[in-house]
C-alpha cells in the first residue's frame, strides 16, 4: 500500500463465536483525510473502528498505524483517540478535568496542561466552560467536550463513532460544519463511522461503504453517487430508480437492455455481460426528463431510453418537487427543481420519462 | 376514620421505641409510670458492665470485618454481574439475591452443620462468616442497581485516553461507584450489628451485643437493658441512615444523568 497511508488494515477478519462480522478487510487510510465507514447497522463498521482503536482484537489480519504493527497493542498504547457515540464523558469530573484526563496520564506539567486544555476549549468554542459539570452541558456542548478531550492528545487518527446520532437535526448540521472546520484547523486524520448517508456525503473525502462485513465500494462521495458499482451502493447513497431487465444486444461501446416494453441503451462500462443476462439499470430521479404526452412529442429516434406512465403522487418540498410515476415496468421517482413560474405536473397526468444513455448505470449485482 | 388509623399505626410502630428510650433515662429502677426524673445512671451502669462492653466490642469487630469482606466479595460480584449478558445475568442475579428469602433459622442450622463437618470451632470467626453470607445479597443488590447505570464505555474512554486497566478503575470506575459501595458497606455493618437468629446458632463463647441483651433479659428485667438497647438502636439507625442516604443520593445522580442523556 501507499506510504501516505497512516492506517493500514491487512486481511482483517473478526468472528464472534460462529458469527463472522468482518471478512478479510484490506483498507488504507490516507494521512489527513476524512474517511467515513458507512453502512447499515450490523455491517461491521463499528467493529472495524473498535479494532483500529484496540477495543477488539482481530481474529485474523493486521493493523498498522504509521507503519508500526499495533495489532497486539492495548488501546492505551495506540496513538489514536476516539469520540464515543454517547460521548462517555466522565461525570465526576468537570469539563477542564475531562479534557485534561489524557495529558495528566502522560504526566505533563500543570502549566502545559492548562495551556493545552485552554487551547482546545478555544478550538471547540467552549472557552468559558472549563469549570462546568458534565450534566450541565447540552448535547452539542457535550459533543464538543468529547472532541476536545480526544484531540488534546494530538492523536495520529481521530476515531468518531456515530458522534452526531444523539443530536437533533438542526444541531447535527451545525456540528457537521464544525467538524469540517476543526478537521481543517488541526489537519488530523478522521475516521468517521455513520449509518447516515447525508452525513457521509457532506463530510467525507472518501467513503467506505460496508455491507455484511465486507467493503462494498470505496470512493469519493461524487464517485459513489455517480458510479455505484452495485445495487446496494446505488440504493444506499441517495434516491435512485432501479429498472430491471435483460441484456438484448451488445456492441463495442453500448449495451442494450430490454426494459418493460422498450429498450435502454447504456454505455458499456467494462462490466462483462452475456446476452439474456438479467441486469439492473440505476437512474437518479434528477437525471430524468419528463414531459406531458402530446406536448413536444419526441422524434422516433428517442423511443429508446424512455418509459411512459401516469403521475401517481406529487410531493412539494420547497425548492424541489418529487413525483412518483407509475409505468408498466416499475414505479419510478422523478425529481425536478421548482420552476420559476411554479408550474407542476398534476396527479393523473400521462407523461413520458426519458434519460440520456450516460445517465444510467448498468449493474449486474 | 382512616386518618385516625394512620396515627394508631405510627403509635403502634414507635411507642415501644419511645418508651424504652424514655425509661433508659429514668432516675428510678421502676419500669412503670409515673416518670420520676431524668438521669444517666443506667448508662453509667451499663458502661461499667464488662460483659456488655465486651460484647459491644465483639459486635463492632464482627461488623467491621463483615463489612470489609462483604465489600470486597460483593463489589467483585456486582461488577462481574454487570458484565454478564441476557438470561445468564438474570439467573445469576436471582441466585445472588436468593439467600435473602431463606429463613435465618435454616441458615443458622445449615451453617452449624457445615462448621461441625469441616471441624471449625464456633467463635467470632464463624459468626463473621455467617454474617458475610447474610449481608452479601443485600450488598450486591444495593451496588448492582447503581452499576446497572454505569456506562461501561466510560472505562473504554479512559483506556482510549491512555489509562491502564488499573488506572481506569482507580480514576474512573471507583470515584463513580465508590460512594455507593461505601453506603452498601455501612448497610452491611448495620445488618451484621443487629443480626440475632443466625448468630445464636454459630456463636461460641464470645457473644455479640444482641445476644448479650437477650441473656440480660432472661436473668432479670432491669432498667440497664433499656440503656443497652438504646445504644444498639442508636448505632444501627445512624448507620442505616448514612448508608441509605449515600446509596439513594448516588442512584439519583445516576438517574439524573441518564434522564439528561435521553433528553439530548
Amino acid at each position: 500500500m501507499s506510504t501516505s497511508n497512516i492506517v493500514e488494515l491487512y486481511g482483517v477478519t473478526k468472528a464472534f463465536g460462529a458469527l463472522t462480522v468482518l471478512h478479510d478487510i484490506d483498507l488504507g487510510i490516507r494521512e489527513g483525510e476524512i474517511l467515513t465507514l458507512l453502512g447499515p447497522s450490523g455491517c461491521g463498521k463499528t467493529t472495524l473502528m473498535r479494532i483500529i482503536a484496540g477495543f477488539e482484537a482481530t481474529t485474523h489480519g493486521r493493523v498498522t498505524i504509521k507503519g508500526a504493527d499495533v495489532s497486539y497493542l492495548p488501546p492505551d498504547r495506540r496513538p489514536v483517540n476516539m469520540v464515543f457515540q454517547r460521548y462517555a464523558l466522565f461525570p465526576h469530573l468537570d469539563v477542564f478535568d475531562n479534557v485534561a484526563f489524557g495529558l495528566r496520564l502522560k504526566k505533563w506539567s500543570k502549566e502545559r496542561i492548562r495551556e493545552a486544555v485552554q487551547h482546545m476549549l478555544h478550538l471547540v468554542q467552549l472557552d468559558e466552560y472549563g469549570s462546568r459539570w458534565i450534566h450541565e452541558l447540552s448535547g452539542g456542548q457535550a459533543q464538543r467536550v468529547a472532541l476536545a478531550r480526544a484531540l488534546v492528545n494530538s492523536p495520529s487518527v481521530l476515531l468518531l463513532d456515530e458522534p452526531l446520532a444523539a443530536l437533533d437535526l438542526k444541531i447535527r448540521h451545525h456540528m457537521l460544519a464544525e467538524l469540517k472546520r476543526i478537521h481543517q484547523e488541526t489537519g488530523t486524520t478522521f475516521i468517521y463511522v455513520t449509518h447516515d448517508q447525508d452525513e457521509a456525503t457532506i463530510l467525507s473525502d472518501r467513503i467506505v461503504l460496508m455491507n455484511k462485513g465486507r467493503i462494498e465500494q470505496i470512493g469519493t462521495p461524487e464517485e459513489m453517487y455517480a458510479h455505484p458499482r452495485s445495487l446496494f451502493c446505488a440504493r444506499f447513497l441517495g434516491e435512485t430508480n432501479i429498472l430491471s431487465g435483460a441484456v438484448s444486444a451488445t456492441d463495442s461501446d453500448t449495451t442494450y437492455v430490454s426494459v418493460g416494453a422498450g429498450t435502454a441503451k447504456v454505455p458499456a462500462n467494462g462490466t462483462a455481460v452475456l446476452l439474456g443476462q438479467s441486469v439492473s439499470l440505476a437512474i437518479r430521479p434528477e437525471a430524468l426528463q419528463v414531459s406531458r404526452i402530446g406536448q413536444g412529442a419526441g422524434t422516433p429516434g428517442e423511443a429508446e431510453n424512455m418509459l411512459e406512465g401516469v403521475v401517481e403522487d406529487v410531493v412539494f418540498m420547497g425548492s424541489r418537487v418529487l413525483y412518483s410515476i407509475r409505468t408498466p415496468a416499475e414505479t419510478i421517482k422523478y425529481q425536478e427543481t421548482r420552476s420559476v413560474d411554479g408550474s407542476m405536473l398534476a396527479r393523473g397526468e400521462r407523461v413520458r420519462a426519458s434519460w440520456r444513455p450516460d445517465a444510467a448505470v448498468l449493474l449486474t449485482r | 376514620m382512616l386518618r385516625f388509623y394512620v396515627w394508631l399505626y405510627v403509635a403502634f410502630l414507635y411507642a415501644p421505641i419511645a418508651i424504652i428510650t424514655l425509661f433508659s433515662f429514668h432516675s428510678s429502677p421502676s419500669l412503670t409510670f409515673p416518670f420520676e426524673g431524668v438521669s444517666l445512671r443506667w448508662y453509667a451502669k451499663i458502661f461499667s458492665d464488662t460483659t456488655f462492653l465486651n460484647s459491644l466490642w465483639n459486635s463492632l469487630i464482627v461488623g467491621a470485618s463483615t463489612a470489609a469482606i462483604t465489600t470486597v466479595l460483593g463489589s467483585l460480584t456486582a461488577l462481574g454481574l454487570a458484565r454478564l449478558k441476557g438470561r445468564i445475568q438474570t439467573v445469576f442475579g436471582l441466585l445472588a439475591f436468593g439467600p435473602v428469602a431463606l429463613p435465618g433459622l435454616f441458615l443458622g442450622i445449615a451453617l452449624v452443620m457445615l462448621f461441625s463437618q469441616i471441624g471449625l470451632q464456633r467463635s467470632l470467626v464463624t459468626v463473621t462468616i455467617a454474617h458475610v453470607l447474610f449481608t452479601l445479597p443485600f450488598f450486591i443488590e444495593a451496588v448492582r442497581s447503581r452499576i446497572e447505570y454505569f456506562d461501561l464505555s466510560l472505562e473504554e474512554a479512559a483506556r482510549d485516553l491512555g489509562a491502564t486497566p488499573l488506572q481506569s478503575f482507580r480514576l474512573v470506575t471507583l470515584p463513580i461507584i465508590g460512594p455507593t459501595i461505601g453506603g452498601a458497606a455501612i448497610l452491611s455493618f448495620a445488618l451484621s450489628f443487629d443480626e440475632f437468629i443466625i448468630t445464636v446458632f454459630v456463636s461460641g463463647n464470645d457473644t455479640t451485643l444482641p445476644l448479650t441483651i437477650w441473656s440480660m433479659m432472661r436473668r432479670a428485667v432491669s432498667p440497664d437493658i433499656n440503656a443497652a438497647s438504646v445504644i444498639s438502636l442508636g448505632l444501627s439507625i445512624g448507620m442505616i441512615l448514612i448508608g441509605g442516604l449515600l446509596v439513594w443520593y448516588q442512584r439519583r445522580l445516576a438517574l439524573g444523568a441518564r434522564a439528561k442523556d435521553i433528553e439530548t
